[in-house]
């Protein structure tokens, strides 16, 4: 069976339809299958009633909730996925401008009546060709956290709700650094699970740093903030501590100016570290570019 | 979901569609939001069959993002299709499970294109029928419709990536006995679902349990 010949016939597709279908054949089989599947004029119906039996065997996996930082490492990652850099946002604006005050609700309501599948050349028309400037991008980002905030909203509590503002507004006051003429911007993502923000850095090598989900500090212990340039060198950028809520805003200056710049955060025991205490907390890559 | 005068599981399953469609069309157009209500939508089940088969917190949140990035990649081709998103999403989840599985490390690029099911898989509307209307009744019926063997053969296949060789060396059964415990298997299942067809819709979408 490990021979197979990229050409099936279609009795050997009824024998492999079951295996097929449950994933249970070596890589050249199925792609063998698909090749096979792809150009075949039969319908092979019976794949498909085998196929129609998989969402009942995934509803009898025991339920998992995904952590709650998931979704804000997927949208993330979405905002700077090279894929899809450039590609156009629609309406940006309008998708940050709602201050996340509601929830957005898990399952939208299913509408009254069948939405019309709009053909391909009306769905052309509804796209709005958009070039990959720093301001799309910047809105993307701004977005991201903006969910990413949302994010956590369901479980906090009412009292909570400061710091999820505390938060936006530092996201806000970096947003203004990132949007300066020549700023780069980062989205710093967690090693291990927790502390994630946006950084820019402004032509000026002013550097403004929003983070969220960090481990709060006690006695001399900081946070502090990284910057690595081309020649592979961290050079710190100051340090700060963080309460209860997590959230910490800082601003630095001196930072080197290169096309792009690695920030990280790390936890040191005291201020003044020279190197940086491994492991690295919660790091992104700046660029002017998505 | 939404209560839905109609009682037929075939008008349920479309406007469920419908709605999902819609979002997609929304992630095509780049909209982080719709991406966003495309996973909150099914990041239970998602995650469910992602750790159900790779028994490993961190595996499974790879899996589940790289499944939830392709669908972000990948929306503008698959809305040409005519499948359920779900049952898309779900294919895409148990493949990206089965490889991670199989390689035991976290896959770390997309390929170029999502693994979509054939053209024939997703063809008739059956498929979104069955995802719409699932409840722990039928889920249970139709499981139960398996005998032993049947069982550990596709749940080996299905949950724990092995492929039909390895099943028949773990079980110690011949190849064709594997491959016919599987095909008589699914075929019970189906039976049992088909009877419950038009029988056990109460208008309310299921969610994925």
């Amino acid at each position: 069976m490990t021979d197979q010949t990229p050409s099936l016939t279609c009795d050997e597709i009824r024998d492999l339809a079951a295996p097929f279908v449950l994933g249970a054949l070596a890589d050249g089989e199925a792609e063998a299958m698909r090749a096979h599947i792809a150009s075949c004029p039969e319908l092979h119906a019976e794949l498909v009633d085998f196929a129609s039996v998989l969402p009942i065997l995934a509803a009898s996996a025991p339920v998992v909730e995904p952590p709650a930082g998931l979704k804000a490492r997927l949208l993330a990652a979405a905002a700077a996925d090279p894929a899809r850099a450039g590609g156009e946002a629609e309406s940006p604006a309008a998708t940050v401008a709602p201050a996340p005050v509601v929830p957005v609700p898990a399952a939208p309501i299913v509408p009254a009546a069948p939405i019309a599948f709009p053909s391909a050349p009306e769905r052309e028309e509804r796209r709005v060709p958009r070039s990959s400037s720093p301001g799309t991008w910047l809105l993307r980002i701004a977005a991201v956290l903006a969910i990413g905030l949302l994010g956590g909203w369901n479980v906090l509590l009412q009292g909570q709700l400061g710091e999820a503002r505390t938060y936006e507004q530092s996201v806000a006051a970096v947003l203004d650094t990132a949007s300066q003429r020549g700023a780069l911007a980062a989205i710093l993502r967690p090693s291990e699970g927790h502390g994630e923000g946006l950084a820019a850095v402004a032509a000026d090598g002013s550097v403004a740093l929003a983070m969220r989900d960090l481990a709060p500090t006690a006695g001399s212990t900081v946070y502090q903030a990284w910057v690595i340039a081309s020649d592979g060198v961290p050079r710190p950028l100051g340090s700060f501590t963080v309460g209860g809520n997590g959230t910490a805003y800082f601003e630095a200056n001196g930072s080197p100016v290169e096309a792009s710049l690695i920030l990280a955060v790390t936890r040191e025991p005291r201020t003044g570290a020279q190197t940086p205490t491994l492991p690295i907390v919660s790091s992104g890559t700046a660029t002017t570019e998505g | 979901m939404s209560e839905t005068p109609t009682p037929l599981r075939l008008r349920v399953a479309t406007v469920a569609d419908d709605a999902d469609r819609s979002v997609l069309i929304r992630v095509s157009n780049g909209e982080l939001i719709a991406l966003d209500e495309l996973y909150e939508r099914y990041k239970t089940m998602a995650y469910s069959i992602a750790y159900r088969i790779t028994n490993d917190a961190t595996l499974a949140e790879d899996v589940v993002q790289e499944a939830f990035l392709g669908a972000w990649r990948n929306a503008e081709r698959y809305i040409e299709g005519r499948g359920s998103v779900k049952t898309w999403l779900l294919s895409i989840v148990h493949h990206r499970a089965i490889d991670a599985v199989r390689r035991r490390r976290p896959t770390t690029e997309l390929p170029e294109f999502e693994a979509l099911p054939p053209p024939a898989l997703r063809a008739p509307d059956v498929w979104s029928e069955v995802a719409a209307g699932l409840d722990a009744v039928e889920v249970r019926a139709a499981l139960g419709a398996l005998s032993d063997v049947q069982r550990e053969a596709i749940e080996l296949a299905y949950f724990s990536g092995l492929t039909q060789q390895e099943i028949a060396e773990r079980t110690g059964t011949p190849l064709g006995t594997v491959k016919s415990r599987m095909r008589l298997g699914l075929l019970a299942m189906r039976k049992v679902m088909t009877m419950n067809d038009g029988t056990s819709m109460t208008g309310q979408e299921a969610e994925p349990r």
